[in-house]
């Protein structure tokens, strides 16, 4: 079963996204066999998390077991959350500019569910520094350290700074990933602490899961990374 | 499955800035590649000539040298002369013009590349769209492989292409959803090369991506492959054979 930690729906104002749909999303998971998908919206990511929220949940309900909903919570605008229908919660420190540990989220890790965030090397708003911070405020907390910092040159670090934080787990996508890298982390970390994300359809999914796929890694570690973590976290059932 | 898979932009010797491989061999036989062309990585860290040097000491036909070219005037540059580099034998050149502090659409970079008439493989990060276009007015016979040319320049990318016929692409790092095939439906699989810029860049995503392209076997033979005999100006001869 492989499960994708991290998607979008969407289109995003930086750049081209040639096939921004669910549909498309869909066929693709289709032709490389990807299970199901975490997606929140990207118009939720940006300037409409409550609107781009319904159109997440609209979408996983079009597609009945192939989406997870991330709910983005933007905390200028203290969105609505909802403990239904969804894997958890979506945040980006850095579109937001409000730190991961900005007492603003309070309301995110009392809800309790799974989190996911963008984690970003020496950014001032989701370094791996505050992962670690908000990881020891809330053990209970299972929280997703996306793109594992996006920069390889702190792909190491990130790992060693959440080391003694059993609830806080490497999500992979991210354009500057590689294969190499990810058996790195799962020799660094662990793989049972390693996670699959794509980021599609922001990046394509077949290149994300590709770098899992064709990674120099045990059969049994791959198989942990490309979905086991993810069904162990949100409790969801395997086969 | 692709029949022939080259890979066009590879990296063997030493980066300051990783543990990496240094020879690319065993990567591509775990994945499939069955060549490759190549930079030396002392070319592009160190000294230009040094690293051609290394390049061609590789003598593996599997391993096709792209040696790098640093125009001048006498003393500055690698080699010594334009003329020298067709005794390379060589049968694409890499420039790097921000690396190397040199002005890509210079008249003497022009009159470098009019002398030695081979096509030419460029990072998007040592120049831009609209630098590439500049130097594609200024010779419209010159072929360009452009390397590394990332998912969020899409848009600059096609007016590119489509300002100028002689620029081919490297996929490696086109990977926004379903970017591979916009490409090709605007501009053509002839028009689109495998690449990944491995080991720096990663080899595992791109490699699955070709075996799972939306496209006719024949155009992803033509990315896996053929396309490079195109920009090479190659007919028939398999992959940068």
């Amino acid at each position: 079963m492989i499960l994708d930690a991290h998607g979008h729906v969407g289109t995003w104002p930086d750049f081209l996204i040639p096939d921004p749909t669910a549909e498309g999303l869909v066929a693709t998971m289709d032709r490389i066999g990807v299970t199901a998908m975490g997606i929140s919206h990207l118009l939720a990511v940006g300037a409409d998390a409550e609107r781009g929220n319904r159109l997440a949940l609209e979408i996983a309900g079009r597609f009945p077991g192939r989406f997870g909903v991330w709910q983005v919570y933007n905390p200028h605008h203290r969105t609505p959350l909802t403990r239904d229908g969804v894997w958890g919660v979506k945040l980006h420190p850095d579109v937001h500019l409000c730190r991961l540990d900005d007492p603003r989220y309070d309301p995110v890790w009392e809800l309790g569910l799974p989190v996911l965030a963008h984690g970003q090397t020496d950014s001032p708003w989701s370094d791996p520094d505050q992962f670690a911070t908000v990881a020891a405020r809330h053990p209970g907390v299972p929280l997703l350290l996306g793109h594992t910092g996006l920069w390889p040159s702190g792909f190491e670090r990130a790992a060693h700074t959440v080391a003694d934080h059993p609830n806080v787990y490497l999500d992979v996508c991210g354009s500057k990933m590689t294969g190499r890298w990810i058996a790195r982390l799962a020799a660094l970390a662990g793989a049972e602490r390693v996670l699959f994300g794509s980021d599609a359809c922001f990046l394509d999914l077949r290149t994300g899961y590709g770098r899992v796929a064709l990674a120099p890694l045990s059969d049994a570690d791959r198989a942990l990374i490309q979905g086991a973590n993810l069904a162990r976290i949100l409790a969801l059932p395997t086969p | 499955m692709p029949k022939l898979v080259v890979d066009a932009h590879r990296l063997a010797g030493p980066v300051p800035f990783d543990d990496l491989p240094v020879d690319p061999r065993a990567d591509l036989d775990r994945l499939g590649i069955d060549r490759a062309l190549v930079t030396h990585t002392l070319s592009l860290y160190a000294d230009a000539r040094e690293g051609n040097d290394a390049l061609f000491a590789l003598d593996d036909p599997r391993l096709v040298p792209v040696p790098v070219v640093v125009p001048g005037v006498p003393g500055t540059s690698t080699p010594a002369t334009s003329g020298e580099v067709l005794e390379w034998g060589a049968r694409l050149i890499r420039l790097c013009p921000q690396r190397h502090r040199f002005d890509l659409t210079g008249s003497l970079t022009l009159s470098w590349l009019a002398e030695i008439g081979l096509p030419l493989a460029i990072d998007l990060e040592e120049t831009s769209p609209a630098e590439l276009a500049t130097l594609a007015r200024h010779l419209p016979g010159q072929r360009i492989l452009l390397l590394n040319p990332g998912y969020r320049w899409l848009r600059k990318i096609a007016g590119l292409m489509t300002e100028a016929p002689g620029v081919w692409l490297e996929m490696g790092t086109v990977n926004t959803q379903g970017a591979v095939e916009w490409l090709a439906e605007r501009f053509g699989a002839e028009r689109l090369v495998f690449g990944t810029g491995a080991p720096v860049a990663d080899d595992c995503g791109p490699r699955f991506l070709l075996d799972h392209l939306a496209l006719t076997p024949a155009e992803t033979d033509l990315i896996a492959a053929g396309s490079l005999d195109l920009l090479l100006g190659d007919t028939g001869q398999g992959g940068a054979r």
